[in-house]
């Protein structure tokens, strides 16, 4: 399945947003085929297995087709909502879980399954780095994946966390220093 | 005075954009030094996660999946009968209707126009006055009495007549149809493939139908490609959507058509891929005809792997696969060769982009049976010249790119393919 690479995509995207919030499912249809990858490799990030992502994924994309009409176009486009979604999904699974000893399981444990393509650019800083992201907490582990490596603007990560772009900028700072000190204390 | 967070954001940012460096924004702010060191560095280091894709099974599995979900939780009264209302009359707001109501119009419209009307209507076409007729008969059909096999067949008919339905719009230029008759080629898609699914579930032979799915989209394929061609720009996204469309169900029944039939998986997969291939040919000069069925030759031979690999998950021997595969790589590399010579220049990297993943493919497949003391099929020797020197410079590149411990699954795509639902 192919990404459409027309300049028109944005405009694309929003007429099929208009039309599956009319309940068009060929339309969400074709918004699964845009933004699947995507979730599903920032699931994948937080979760640190196939299976468990896979099993997300499917459940993000239904939970936003029965929330559709719930989404508004503010500051944020489609794919920031499909993250919160994700994020949400993401807490929930941990939560389930019960024991945050399985988050640091999950990351510590199989660092070759972080990334089966990419393992000779999985350096020991980044697993450090991962692994003390994901110890954050919701919004603070929010700020920081969809700033830096989903790359989306303040605006859009404030109107998706439904907070002021100023609180934003507040919740990424207390991020970085707690990321500091997980990590520092990671070396002692 | 500015605030801290937004030093920090902007520092960061300035550093990103190449416009600092982290000593320059030291050097700006000497007092917020120590503080603004260590969270800087960190920043940083964050960078995008892996490049890690589902795989192509599981995108086309949820997607169906998905499909079923909705439709199923949609009230049933959302006939697609009733979506082309807007060529009889516009509708200002959407009514439901129970299936009863939905029978008896239909029962009342052939009565007013006679019996000759049902049998009329089946040629119509998008647009048509007597569309709407057609296709709520075939809704009809599917209330009839039968399994869910029975029914995956029916829902695979309509889907060819959509496909019928649009090649013949693209001949008699009526392309501002196009796209109904795509949404019918989803809807029918989907249903057949959500009927396997339930057939499979309650344990009835799938075989032979996922196998005339996977032989019919790629028809399918075949019918739309030449379709593309002909329609003019404003229909040609249209088009490229039934193609996807067609792919996703081709996809989804090979993948379970491997867990019946391994062997014949592979073989129809293979003369899938030759399709692809002709199209490439008879294509030459066009680029972006021959990047897109280079993109679904590619997608087709990553499925290739999964399909032994579907089958060694099951436990079945993938002896006879990985041979028949080898064997039909050699041919398309020599193909593939032949084609680069012909291409025009922007369309050289493409290909042997597609050469260069089918070596790395064939040399890890021909070292596997070779270690089970089979011999295949070498790759065929490419000629000294730019050909060779680029393909193996691209060789180089990739092998870096999908370098993995030992002790990792390889290729691109997901290795476990647990079929959960």
């Amino acid at each position: 399945m192919y990404q459409n690479n027309s300049e028109g995509q944005a405009l694309d995207e929003a007429m099929l947003v208009q039309k599956a919030i009319g309940d068009d499912a060929n339309a969400f249809g074709r918004l699964y085929d845009m933004h699947v990858d995507r979730v599903y490799r920032h699931i994948y990030y937080r979760v640190g297995n196939e299976a468990d992502a896979e099993d997300l994924t499917q459940q993000v994309f239904l939970n936003a087709w029965q929330a559709i009409g719930r989404y508004k176009k503010m500051a944020s486009p489609f794919i920031a909502w499909l993250m919160t979604i994700s994020h949400n999904l993401v807490v929930d699974f941990y939560r389930a879980k019960k024991d945050k000893a399985y988050l640091e399981a999950e990351a510590l444990a199989d660092d070759s399954s972080l990334s089966p393509e990419r393992a000779t650019e999985a350096s020991f800083e980044q697993q450090s780095l991962r692994r003390a992201i994901l110890q954050l907490g919701g919004d603070e582990q929010q700020v920081v994946i969809l700033r830096f490596m989903e790359g989306f603007e303040f605006a859009e990560i404030a109107s998706v966390l439904k907070k002021k772009e100023g609180n934003v900028r507040v919740i990424l700072h207390r991020a970085l220093v707690k990321l500091r000190n997980i990590l520092e204390k990671e070396r002692k | 005075m500015k605030k801290f967070e937004d030093i920090l954001v902007q520092c960061i940012e300035d550093i990103k954009a190449g416009r600092s460096s982290i000593e320059d924004c030291l050097d700006r702010y000497p007092s917020m030094r120590e503080q603004l060191e260590p969270l800087l560095r960190i920043a940083l280091e964050i960078r995008e996660p892996p490049d890690v894709k589902p795989s192509s099974s599981f995108k086309v599995k949820a997607r169906v999946w998905l499909m079923d979900q909705i439709h199923e939780r949609q009230p049933v009264t959302k006939w697609p009968w009733f979506r082309y209302n807007s060529q009889v009359k516009s509708i200002p707001y959407r009514r439901r209707f129970s299936m009863a109501s939905i029978i008896l119009v239909i029962v009342l419209a052939l009565s007013a126009l006679g019996g000759g009307a049902a049998y009329a209507a089946q040629d119509s076409l998008p647009g048509d006055a007597l569309y709407p007729v057609k296709l709520g008969t075939e809704q009809m059909r599917m209330m009839l009495p039968g399994d869910d096999v029975v029914k995956a067949e029916r829902a695979l008919s309509f889907a060819e007549r959509r496909v019928g339905e649009i090649e013949a719009m693209a001949e008699k230029e009526r392309p501002q149809y196009l796209s109904l008759a795509v949404e019918g080629y989803d809807d029918a898609l989907n249903m057949t493939l959500a009927r396997i699914e339930r057939a499979g579930d309650k344990g009835l032979a799938t075989g032979n139908i996922t196998a005339r799915v996977a032989e019919a989209t790629t028809k399918h394929l075949s019918v739309l490609d030449t379709v593309y061609d002909m329609v003019p720009p404003e229909a040609k996204e249209a088009v490229a959507h039934a193609r996807n469309l067609s792919e996703t169900g081709y996809f989804h029944a090979m993948a379970a058509l491997a867990k019946n039939n391994t062997v014949r998986a592979a073989e129809m997969n293979l003369a899938a891929m030759e399709g692809r291939l002709n199209r490439v040919r008879a294509r030459v000069g066009d680029v972006e005809a021959v990047e897109i069925a280079l993109q679904q030759f590619e997608a087709m031979a990553e499925f290739s792997e999964e399909i032994s690999q579907i089958a060694q998950a099951i436990g079945l021997n993938i002896t006879k696969v990985e041979e028949l595969v080898a064997e039909a790589t050699s041919i398309h590399l020599e193909v593939l060769a032949d084609v680069w010579e012909r291409m025009p220049e922007q369309a050289k990297p493409a290909i042997e982009r597609t050469m260069a993943n089918l070596q790395i493919r064939h040399q890890r497949r021909v070292q596997a049976l070779e270690q089970r003391g089979i011999k295949a099929p070498t790759a065929p020797d490419i000629q000294p010249g730019q050909l060779r020197e680029r393909l193996e410079k691209r060789i180089r590149e990739q092998q870096m790119e999908w370098s993995v411990p030992d002790d990792v699954p390889q290729g691109q795509g997901q290795t476990c393919l647990a079929y959960r639902r």
